[in-house]
Formats: C-alpha cells, sequence, structure tokens
C-alpha cells in the first residue's frame, strides 16, 4: 500500500509537471488577452528540438536551451500574428499545431530515419540530501531531474510577476481593458508581445521535460494533447496561478490513477478518467463548478482608435 | 448562385481569391522544397502525388470521398461563422455521428429495414448526434454565456474519448472478445447499412455520400443568400443587441446555427462510417474535423469556396500517403503544407482589408 502510494505520488508529479509548466505560462498570455491554441504546438516543437539539441551535442543542458528556443520562436510568430497582423488568434492557433505536427514527424523521419527510438542523453536525477528518504513523497519531490526544481521555481517566479509586480499589473490590465491601458500609458501591444515570449519560453521548459527528462527520446505527436489539457487547466483554474497548478495536478492524478486503480483492483473505465479533465474543464466555463470569469479582451485584438 | 457571384470579378473579389490561391501555391512550392532538401526525387514525389490523386478510378473515387466529409465539415462551420460562431468541435461532431450511425447499423432492427432506410436511419442518427451535441455548446453560449471556441473544443476532446469508451467495453460497442488478440474495435456494420456505391464500377469506392453533398451544399447556398434564416443569422453574427432590439430570437438563433454545425459535423462522421469505415475505432475521425474547419475557413463563406477546397484537400491527403507509400515522403510533409495555408490566410486579414479599400 506505501509503495502504491509512493508511485501514484510519484507519476502524479510526473504527468502533471509539463502541464504546471505549459499552463502558467499561458495564464500570463491570457492574462494578457491573447489565447494561444498553439500551446500544444509550442510543446511538440520544444519536445522535437530539445531531443535534437540533446542527442547532437550530446549534452541535455544544451538540449534544453535549444526546446526553450524553439518554442519562443513559434511563439514569436504567434504574437506577431495575434498582435501585429490582429490575426484570429484560434485559427493560428490550430494552424501552427498542424505545422508543429507536421513539421516535427518530417524532421524526426529525415534526421532520425524511420521509427528508430534512439535514447537521448537525459538528464540526471538529484537527490536532495536528508529529504529524499522521507515516506510516500519523498522520493517523488525530492529527487527529480534538476528541471523539476527549477521549473517549480519559475512557476512562483510567475506568480510573484504577476500579482506583485507593475508588469503584472500591466499585463492583467491589457488583457481586461486594452483600451484604458492605452490611455494610461501602458503600451498594449508590447505588453501582449511579451506574456506571449513567457509562454513560448514556459511551453519550452514543459517539452522539453518531456523530451528530456522525462521519456528520455522523441516519438511522434509525443506531446499527444498535453497542451490542450494544459489549456482546460487555465480555465478550470480560473484564470488564476494557484487555482490552475492545482487543477493540473487534479488531471495529472487522473490520468496516473488509470494506471494504478486496476493495480488495486478497482475498475473504473481508462476512457472516464481521460476525460475527466476535460468534463471538468467544461463545467466550469459553464459556471457550474463555481462563476468564472475569463479576462474581458481574451481573444480580441487591440487597435488604437478604434 | 446569385447573381452576385455572377458578376464580373471586381477588385475585391479578385483580392478575396488571390489570397488564398497564394497562399495554396506558396505552401505547395515549400512543400517541394522540402522535398528536394531531405534528398529524395521531386518528380519520382510529384509523380506518386498524382498517381495517388488521381492515378485510378480506386484513386480518384477515395479522393472525393474523402473531400465529401472535408465539405460537410466545412458548410456546418461557414453556417454557424455566418452567425459569428467559431465551430471548433468539428472532430467531435464527427466522433459523435459515428457512434451513433454504429450503434443504429448495428441494431438488428435497423439492418433490416426495407426501401433504403437501412441507409438512411444510421445516416441521420449520426446527425442528430452532431446536432446535439453541437446543440450543448449553442445552449452553453446562450445560458451561460461560454465562448463557444472553448466550449466547442472541450466537447470535441470529450467525444473523441467517448469513441475510445465504446471500443474498449464490450458492453458498449466492442466487437465479442474471442481471444485476447480481438482489436479494440466494433463489428463492422451489415451490408444494407452501407452507403451504395454511385458508379457501376466496382473499383471505385465512390458512393452516394457525393450527391447528399452536392445536395446540402445548395441548400447551404440557398439558406445563405435567400432565406430569411440566412439574413438573420448574419444580423445577429453583426451586432446581436441590435438583432434583438429588431425582434430577432437571437438565443434560439445561436443554438440552431451551432446545432446545424453539428448536424453537418455529425452526418460527416455516419457518412465516414458507413461509406468506407465500416466499423468504429478509435482515432477514426483522424483530424478530418480540422482539416473541415481549414476548408470552411479558407472558403471565405463561400460555398463553392468550400466546395473547392475540399476538393483539394481531399486530393491532397490521397496523394500524401501515396507519397509515402511510393517515393519515402513523409506523409506529414502535407500537414507542413496545411498548417502554412491556414496561417498564411488568417495573417493576411488586414492585408485583404486594406487592398480591398477597408470595410
Amino acid at each position: 500500500m506505501e509503495e502504491t502510494l509512493a508511485i501514484f505520488i510519484a507519476s502524479t508529479l510526473r504527468l502533471g509537471m509539463p502541464l504546471m509548466l505549459a499552463a502558467s505560462g499561458e495564464l500570463v498570455s491570457e492574462r494578457a488577452g491573447v489565447l494561444n491554441l498553439s500551446l500544444e504546438g509550442m510543446m511538440l516543437t520544444a519536445a522535437f528540438f530539445g531531443a535534437l539539441g540533446s542527442w547532437a551535442t550530446g549534452n541535455p543542458y544544451l538540449g534544453v536551451a535549444c526546446a526553450i528556443a524553439a518554442s519562443v520562436v513559434v511563439s514569436a510568430a504567434q504574437a506577431w500574428l495575434s498582435v501585429n497582423l490582429r490575426a484570429n488568434q484560434l485559427v493560428v492557433g490550430i494552424g501552427f499545431n498542424i505545422l508543429a505536427l507536421g513539421a516535427t514527424t518530417l524532421l524526426y523521419r529525415i534526421i532520425f530515419g524511420g521509427l528508430s527510438r534512439e535514447e537521448i542523453p537525459g538528464l540526471p536525477k538529484l537527490a536532495v540530501k536528508g529529504l529524499s528518504d522521507l515516506p510516500f513523497a519523498g522520493p517523488a519531490f525530492f529527487q527529480q531531474s534538476v528541471i523539476v526544481y527549477a521549473g517549480l521555481a519559475l512557476i512562483v517566479l510567475i506568480w510573484v510577476v504577476l500579482n506583485h509586480t507593475s508588469f503584472g499589473l500591466a499585463v492583467r490590465a491589457v488583457g481586461d481593458e486594452p483600451r484604458s491601458a492605452d490611455k494610461a500609458g501602458i503600451p498594449v501591444a508590447l505588453t501582449r508581445w511579451k506574456a506571449v515570449l513567457i509562454t513560448g519560453f514556459m511551453a519550452g521548459v514543459a517539452g522539453a521535460f518531456i523530451s528530456i527528462a522525462d521519456i528520455h527520446t522523441f516519438t511522434e505527436n509525443m506531446t499527444n494533447g498535453a497542451g490542450y489539457l494544459a489549456l482546460a487547466a487555465v480555465i478550470f483554474g480560473g484564470w488564476n496561478i494557484g487555482r490552475t497548478v492545482a487543477a493540473c495536478l487534479l488531471f495529472g492524478a487522473a490520468t496516473a490513477l488509470q494506471f494504478q486503480l486496476p493495480a488495486m483492483g478497482i475498475n473504473v473505465p481508462t476512457a472516464f478518467l481521460l476525460m475527466l479533465p476535460y468534463l471538468l474543464a467544461l463545467l466550469a466555463v459553464a459556471g457550474i463548478v463555481g462563476r468564472l470569469e475569463p479576462p474581458t479582451s481574451l481573444t480580441l485584438p487591440f487597435q488604437r482608435g478604434k | 448562385m446569385s447573381d452576385l457571384a455572377l458578376r464580373l470579378p471586381d477588385r475585391r473579389r479578385l483580392v478575396g481569391l488571390a489570397v488564398p490561391f497564394v497562399a495554396v501555391v506558396g505552401s505547395m512550392l515549400v512543400g517541394l522544397l522540402l522535398i528536394a532538401a531531405s534528398g529524395k526525387s521531386v518528380p519520382d514525389a510529384i509523380e506518386a502525388f498524382l498517381d495517388g490523386a488521381f492515378g485510378t478510378s480506386f484513386a480518384i473515387g477515395a479522393s472525393i470521398n474523402r473531400a465529401v466529409a472535408l465539405a460537410l465539415v466545412g458548410l456546418g462551420f461557414i453556417l454557424a461563422f455566418r452567425a459569428n460562431l467559431t465551430n471548433v468541435g468539428g472532430e467531435g461532431q464527427i466522433a459523435v455521428g459515428g457512434i451513433a450511425a454504429t450503434a443504429l447499423g448495428l441494431w438488428s432492427p435497423v439492418a433490416d429495414l426495407p426501401l433504403g432506410l437501412a441507409v438512411l436511419v444510421p445516416l441521420l442518427g449520426g446527425t442528430l448526434a452532431g446536432a446535439f451535441w453541437g446543440g450543448i455548446a449553442g445552449v452553453m453560449k446562450v445560458r451561460f454565456g461560454t465562448n463557444e471556441v472553448i466550449s466547442t473544443l472541450l466537447l470535441g476532446f470529450i467525444a473523441l474519448l467517448m469513441v475510445y469508451w465504446c471500443v474498449q467495453s464490450t458492453a458498449l460497442l466492442r466487437q465479442p472478445q474471442t481471444s485476447s488478440a480481438t482489436l479494440p474495435e466494433s463489428l463492422p456494420v451489415p451490408g444494407p447499412v452501407k452507403l451504395p456505391g454511385l458508379t457501376g464500377d466496382p473499383e471505385s469506392p465512390l458512393h452516394i455520400g457525393l450527391v447528399i453533398c452536392l445536395v446540402l451544399a445548395l441548400a447551404t447556398a440557398v439558406v445563405l443568400q435567400r432565406s430569411t434564416f440566412g439574413l438573420r443569422l448574419r444580423a445577429i453574427g453583426l451586432n446581436e443587441l441590435a438583432a434583438r432590439r429588431a425582434g430577432m430570437p437571437g438565443g434560439i438563433l445561436l443554438v440552431v446555427a451551432l446545432a446545424l454545425a453539428g448536424a453537418f459535423g455529425g452526418l460527416a462522421g455516419a457518412i465516414m462510417l458507413q461509406g468506407e469505415q465500416y466499423y468504429l475505432k478509435t482515432g477514426f475521425s483522424s483530424g478530418y474535423g480540422f482539416d473541415g474547419l481549414v476548408v470552411g475557413l479558407l472558403s471565405r463563406g463561400s460555398t463553392l469556396g468550400v466546395l473547392a477546397g475540399a476538393l483539394f484537400f481531399g486530393f491532397l491527403r490521397s496523394g500524401g500517403i501515396s507519397m509515402e507509400i511510393m517515393a519515402g515522403v513523409p506523409a506529414a510533409l502535407t500537414l507542413v503544407i496545411q498548417g502554412l495555408i491556414v496561417i498564411a490566410v488568417a495573417g493576411s486579414v488586414i492585408l485583404v482589408e486594406r487592398l480591398q479599400g477597408g470595410r
């Protein structure tokens, strides 16, 4: 029982980690009024270029850097289209997801050739002395690769920036009332650009976690909807960072349960557990689980004087 | 169609047509460059593409069948888009349509129905299931103010997992498990439920779905351009408040618009199942919902545009598959081309407005 619980906690964290990273980044962007359906594509691009960089240089840390750089490039394109060209953010996002799936699959076949699942240099796990031996949660929390610790620190940093800095205030202002923000002298376009780039950065860390820290290889479409799940977590979390992170852990737990429950002899359809996050998010946007208000100008482009 | 469409193309229309054209041609050129860059022979790849898309009556039939599914989702998309509603849930609407058509098709009283009802009942069931699924998003929009993009997207994921659930559980639609090797799929629907072929050619898979699709395309064009309902959709899309003040039943219109979009998706799912796949399996909608959305978007609200776009993507898919088998160029290349087209068209909206002299 103790072992089962320890495994459950560890797999919840493992499955929840990329969601937390991506969702907290996406949260910044959505608070600024830009929705990135391309989150999935950013993560997939990052997972691929992370694996490629790690494989080519033999250094997993350079792999992480490649992952972040690739994802930030995608987010810059998304920002340019959403902010400057005032394109339909959803359509552009879907376009990027199709493109990312096609491009990573294509490059993977060309570079790695066929379906060889070559193992790439992964990140080592670091144990925190004294804490990693704690029962239940010890190994889960204190025996992780460095990217987990760095990622958790980044999430805390986002919380601080969003809630306790003038930049955070600007982000929320351009997401709710861009016209008033503009009149108050806040540069709407620049603020939105920065927010989307932060999303790209965090999606890059999330993608690197999946390919370099967790799976140690790249497989076609390896994010497999994690980006959409992260979007659902932002919605279910009511555009609040604490609740969003909690939602990611809940979604991670629901996914982890599909392996745990059968082992414990409990028969719940896997499909139901996989469906649960989307169902919860749907109930949340319907206002059935607490009333949620998205940022007022979410998905609406801003143009001065119109 | 309307006399407006038949008039000589003026500057605005030319610009409107030029953008998707440039996007398509440019993206395909990028595709050719990628083939060359990967060290494969470009002429071989083109030959394999053309062969897979148009080479045999089988290839042409299969491509047109693909186009039918894409066109139906695209038509639903432009109907809802007229009311300024973006239906992102085509994939899920196809999925529920497929589930309903399978369930009805495998139910023996339906398969025994006379006069072609064995074909019609599952088609209608799929359509209604899709309408219901789209309608949920409509009701959520009117009742709770939920953005339909978010709700249709989430409903889509739920529907895809419902397919997974149905084919995993023998209590639902999974075929009886006779051995551990039994695949998680439904039984194939019986012969009378399958869509009849359109040509006498036994080689060609082309089925009556094409006729259904063309009739519905005509109906959509008439509804959008000639009916009060079409006008009301446009009014509510342009200014909901004003339309309501003018006495239009705003809420009902929005629900109907999304339910109609869903109905088209559900019908597409039923046609895919009864026309070609015959049994339900995970991933049976295989991206047709998202491709159909792209078709709807590229058409800029024109019914003829939907048909043209659907044909293009239908042949692109078939050719891409053949290119992978015969020339060793990954079919993922067609995804790259599609993604580039979507981004280019969506990104050029301001440019188009500027060239058309503003609106």
